[in-house]
């Protein structure tokens, strides 16, 4: 450091030898500093910055791109998904409504059965009482025309004429062997 | 392989032209470049090398206007390169500063980049540095070699005024990034988590390497401007030494494999001034980078 110092101290000359010999001028070296200037601001003007703008403007849209794409993958996977839902839902209500409609025929049927059995059971009753009711009648039919024909046979047979008592007395006579 | 096996056997014809020459008596004219920029007329104070730069500037701008003036989504033909140009750079800083020291001052580096390339490769333009006058003295004697045109970082005053600008705009960074007491903590403070009798021990050592980056940071720009002067004046100064070692007829030949490694050099010397100006920015500004994230 010292050796340095006592060098630069040694030659005073140094620098304007320097100088001297690479042609370092004042007047030229501000010229090439305005020249400098002169290349810096042509080119951050008509270069750097329409063309940093334009890559940054591509960048940009290549990032709006991305995110609309991230976007649309997502809605997608969204729709992709509500889809599935919105099916399984459906396969669900199908499957529910099928059960419902198999239970309610299967209710239906049994009711309809049932409807069916008990009408075939009044109808079962009701030709039960009707046959019950036409043997009762021929039943009573045929006892009047028995004790008739017994009260008839029995005069005819002995001539004589029967009274309301004895045809009544006979009739009962003959229905109580008869009846059994 | 082709490109290869033809550069290669130039290469060798070159060479065996340049090592004939001298068995052959023939006596070359030397006009070597100047090492320093001179102005065209004495009453003008324009120099070759501002022709050069302003043609590079002329270029610039045409290219840009070509590439941006109808710009569209999806980019071809010069919007298309300008994009991937600019892209790539843009890509490359911010992997080595971060998204926000990038975004901040990419006009700086950027400029800077392309402007070195494009005026380095225009240096290899057949004809500058070599078409000129052959000067002489009051007594007509030769006094030297006046090139027409001279590559713009050929010139020690062009690389000094992106030097210096740069170590400018590093300042100002550095400041509003830091803030002048970070600034300074950054430059003197003791790096590492000492406590006690060695912070004690330390402080006074950090002092003094924060003297020594002092002068590092001051002699930073000299370094730059001669760093890419040296290279690109050498570069020309070796075509020309190697195109004066053969008959005029052939000068072309012996220079022209190495205008493949110029051109090589054109561009490693433009990233190495954008990378080495963008260390130099994201090592002071490491903790204002660190506070962003």
């Amino acid at each position: 450091m010292t050796t340095f110092f006592a060098v630069v101290a040694d030659q005073p000359g140094a620098f304007q030898t320097t100088k001297d010999t690479f042609g370092l001028n004042g007047p030229f070296f501000i010229a090439q500093v305005i020249n400098f200037f002169l290349v810096m601001f042509v080119l951050k003007k008509f270069a750097f910055g329409p063309i940093q703008e334009m890559l940054v403007q591509r960048r940009t849209r290549i990032q709006e791109g991305e995110e609309k794409l991230k976007r649309i993958e997502k809605q997608l996977a969204d729709s992709e998904a509500n889809t599935a839902a919105a099916i399984a839902r459906a396969n669900e209500d199908a499957v529910r409504l099928i059960t419902e409609a198999k239970e309610g025929a299967a209710a239906f049927s049994e009711q309809k059965s049932q409807e069916a059995i008990a009408n075939a059971q009044g109808i079962l009753a009701k030709a039960e009482a009707a046959g019950n009711a036409d043997r009762e009648r021929i039943s009573i039919e045929l006892k009047r025309e028995f004790g008739r024909l017994v009260a008839a046979t029995t005069s005819q047979v002995t001539g004589k004429v029967l009274t309301d008592e004895d045809q009544s007395r006979i009739n009962e006579d003959a229905l109580s062997k008869v009846g059994n | 392989m082709r490109f290869v096996s033809i550069s290669f056997f130039l290469w060798l014809f070159g060479l065996v032209t340049a090592f004939a020459a001298p068995a052959a008596g023939h006596a070359a004219e030397h006009h070597a470049l100047p090492l320093n920029a001179q102005p065209l007329h004495s009453f003008l104070p324009v120099t070759n090398s501002m022709i050069m730069v302003w043609i590079a500037v002329g270029l610039i701008v045409l290219f840009c206007r070509a590439a941006t003036r109808e710009m569209a989504l999806v980019p071809t033909g010069f919007q298309n390169f300008s994009e991937w140009a600019i892209e790539s750079l843009y890509d490359f800083l911010e992997n080595l500063m971060g998204p926000h020291l990038t975004g901040r001052t990419f006009w700086f580096f950027g400029s800077v980049f392309f402007f070195i390339l494009v005026s380095n490769y225009l240096g290899l333009i057949p004809g500058v540095g070599t078409v000129g006058w052959h000067l002489k003295d009051t007594e007509g004697h030769a006094a030297g070699f006046l090139p027409i045109l001279r590559g713009g970082n050929a010139d020690i005053n062009m690389t000094a005024a992106m030097s210096f600008t740069f170590a400018i705009l590093w300042f100002y960074w550095a400041i509003t990034e830091n803030g002048i007491k970070g600034l300074a903590a950054h430059i003197f403070a003791p790096k590492g988590n000492f406590k006690g009798i060695m912070l004690v021990m330390m402080v006074p050592i950090f002092l003094f390497v924060g003297v020594l980056e002092i002068i590092s940071i001051a002699i930073r720009p000299v370094a730059l401007s001669f760093r890419l002067f040296g290279n690109i004046y050498g570069g020309e100064q070796t075509l020309e030494k190697l195109m004066d070692l053969v008959p005029k007829w052939l000068a072309f030949l012996p220079a022209l494999p190495f205008y493949f490694m110029e051109l090589l050099v054109g561009f490693v010397q433009a990233l190495v001034f954008t990378l080495l100006c963008a260390i130099f920015l994201k090592l002071i500004c490491d903790h204002g980078e660190e506070a962003h994230h």
